[in-house]
């Protein structure tokens, strides 16, 4: 567990990050590192509603799930990740280039990932 | 104000300003504007809004806050003005004040200026027309028959203390065209084209409202259809020739959308408002599911950013085994493609945030 949040501080540093966390299936936080003024709490309801809205409109399609999803907002933005029981969310400052830290990001993916694997 | 409650607010402003330089952000300069406007200084918290909104043009409490700065100033402006006109009044002081009260929205005030400004100065047109605009304003904003006839009755006056006066005939005849007393309207139109022989305005104004149709001359009645109907006979000059262009506007939404549908990679393509789509590509008919998930997932980002205080979702990719679905929105405006892994995505993105930004003329014709 402590390898999965380590993961999550070190995305934290990355330039423009706001805050990281992974959070299960049903909503719950696995691992957060946030920016004073972001709540695990909510950041986790609203990115399961996200989550949960988009890959019911998927399936319903015939589309399968979503694996990664971006959002560019006008003043911040979110990048999420399918993992196995659970997805990454991690939030920037509306100045952050994403494709720039995709490294960060699909690093922390890996290790969380590994982690996982591990316990 | 105690010694010690000054020194804290002092440095609690400190402690703020601080905040706004090292994480700016729009509640970090609402903070610091709220407690310049509780010291009542509100020119300092007038440059903090206009400093955040440099950097967040859309946020919504930014701008209350400059809304909020701005009345401050003026209503220390009124106060000054009020001062001078008790000391030495003049029309012009008069005029300010007038119109300063018109922006704080005080009627009753306004009232009371304009009604001493006329017995101070009887000969003076300007109280009428500056009333006659306030009721004018009024009126377009609830159309309420009374507020409209007290305008017409205002500006009518105005006209009749100085025949000359342009503003007053213009809004004069545009209150009276827009309402159906078409031919009552010509009139003032005719006399404005007497006194400026060469005002192309005029001139067009002349000949778009020679092609409405005149509903008679009883203004009151005309007042009390457009009250029982909730809307204005004919549109402004202005309103009509932007008809066309909300055209051109949707047609150009539909060579962008054509555009997109082209681009490698790209599969299907799709324009919503409402509860209307355009698409292009290989999409079915109107139950495709794209056009589904395009709408929630739109949907779902927005309530996303707002609840997390993040602004509007502009743009969002989703992606699986698919490929990818890009979808930019702007305003009640949506556009989405399907797009495959070879596919440019940060072209796609800026190509369908130019249909939805296009989109914004297009008025309330439906796709």
């Amino acid at each position: 567990m402590s390898k999965i949040h380590d993961a999550i501080v070190e995305l934290r540093h990355a330039a423009g990050v706001r805050g990281a966390a992974v959070i299960t299936s049903d909503g719950l936080v696995a691992a957060a590192s946030l920016s004073s003024g972001l709540d695990g709490d909510v950041i986790s309801g609203l990115a399961s509603y996200l989550m949960m809205t988009t890959n019911r409109s998927l399936t319903e399609g015939d589309y399968g799930t979503c694996t990664k999803l971006l959002l560019n907002a006008t003043h911040g933005k979110a990048v999420f990740v399918q993992l196995d029981d659970s997805y990454l969310v991690v939030l920037f400052d509306q100045f952050a280039d994403i494709s720039q830290a995709d490294r960060e990001v699909d690093e922390a993916v890996s290790r969380i990932r590994r982690a996982s694997r591990l316990a | 104000m105690h010694l010690i409650q000054r020194m804290k607010i002092w440095k609690e402003l400190r402690r703020l300003e601080q905040r706004a330089k090292e994480q700016p952000s729009p509640s970090t300069y609402v903070d610091l504007g709220q407690v310049y406007i509780n010291l009542d200084l509100h020119d300092k918290a007038e440059s903090m809004a206009v400093d955040g909104l440099a950097l967040f043009p859309k946020s919504i409490e930014l701008r209350q806050l400059l809304d909020c700065a701005r009345r401050g100033l003026r209503a220390r402006r009124a106060t000054e003005l009020r001062a001078k006109l008790t000391r030495s009044p003049n029309p012009k002081l008069f005029r300010e004040l007038a119109l300063l009260q018109i922006e704080l929205g005080d009627s009753n005030a306004l009232h009371a200026t304009c009604q001493e400004w006329s017995l101070r100065f009887p000969d003076d047109p300007g109280s009428w027309l500056v009333l006659g605009q306030a009721r004018l304003t009024s009126f377009y904003r609830d159309l309420a028959a009374r507020e409209g006839q007290e305008a017409v009755d205002c500006l009518e006056r105005a006209v009749e203390m100085d025949p000359n006066e342009v503003q007053s005939r213009r809004l004069l005849s545009e209150v009276l065209y827009r309402v159906g007393a078409v031919q009552a309207a010509q009139k003032h139109i005719e006399a404005l084209r007497s006194l400026d022989p060469a005002d192309q305005e005029v001139e067009a104004l002349l000949s778009y409202v020679a092609t409405l149709p005149d509903h008679g001359g009883d203004v009151g009645s005309l007042f009390e259809e457009v009250e029982s109907h909730g809307s204005l006979k004919h549109p402004s000059m202005q309103a009509a020739e932007q008809a066309p262009s909300a055209e051109r506007s949707m047609s150009s939404v539909r060579d962008g959308l054509t555009h997109v549908s082209q681009l490698p990679g790209v599969r299907k393509a799709t324009f919503i408002r409402g509860s209307k789509a355009m698409v292009k590509g290989a999409i079915k008919d109107g139950r495709d599911p794209f056009l589904r998930i395009v709408r929630v997932t739109a949907k779902a980002a927005h309530r996303f950013a707002r609840r997390l205080d993040i602004g509007n979702a502009s743009k969002t990719v989703v992606e699986g085994d698919f490929g990818k679905i890009c979808i930019c929105v702007f305003g009640e405006a949506l556009a989405g493609a399907q797009v495959t892994a070879e596919a440019d995505v940060d072209q796609v993105l800026g190509d369908l945030q130019e249909i939805v930004a296009g989109a914004l003329h297009a008025g309330d014709e439906q796709p």
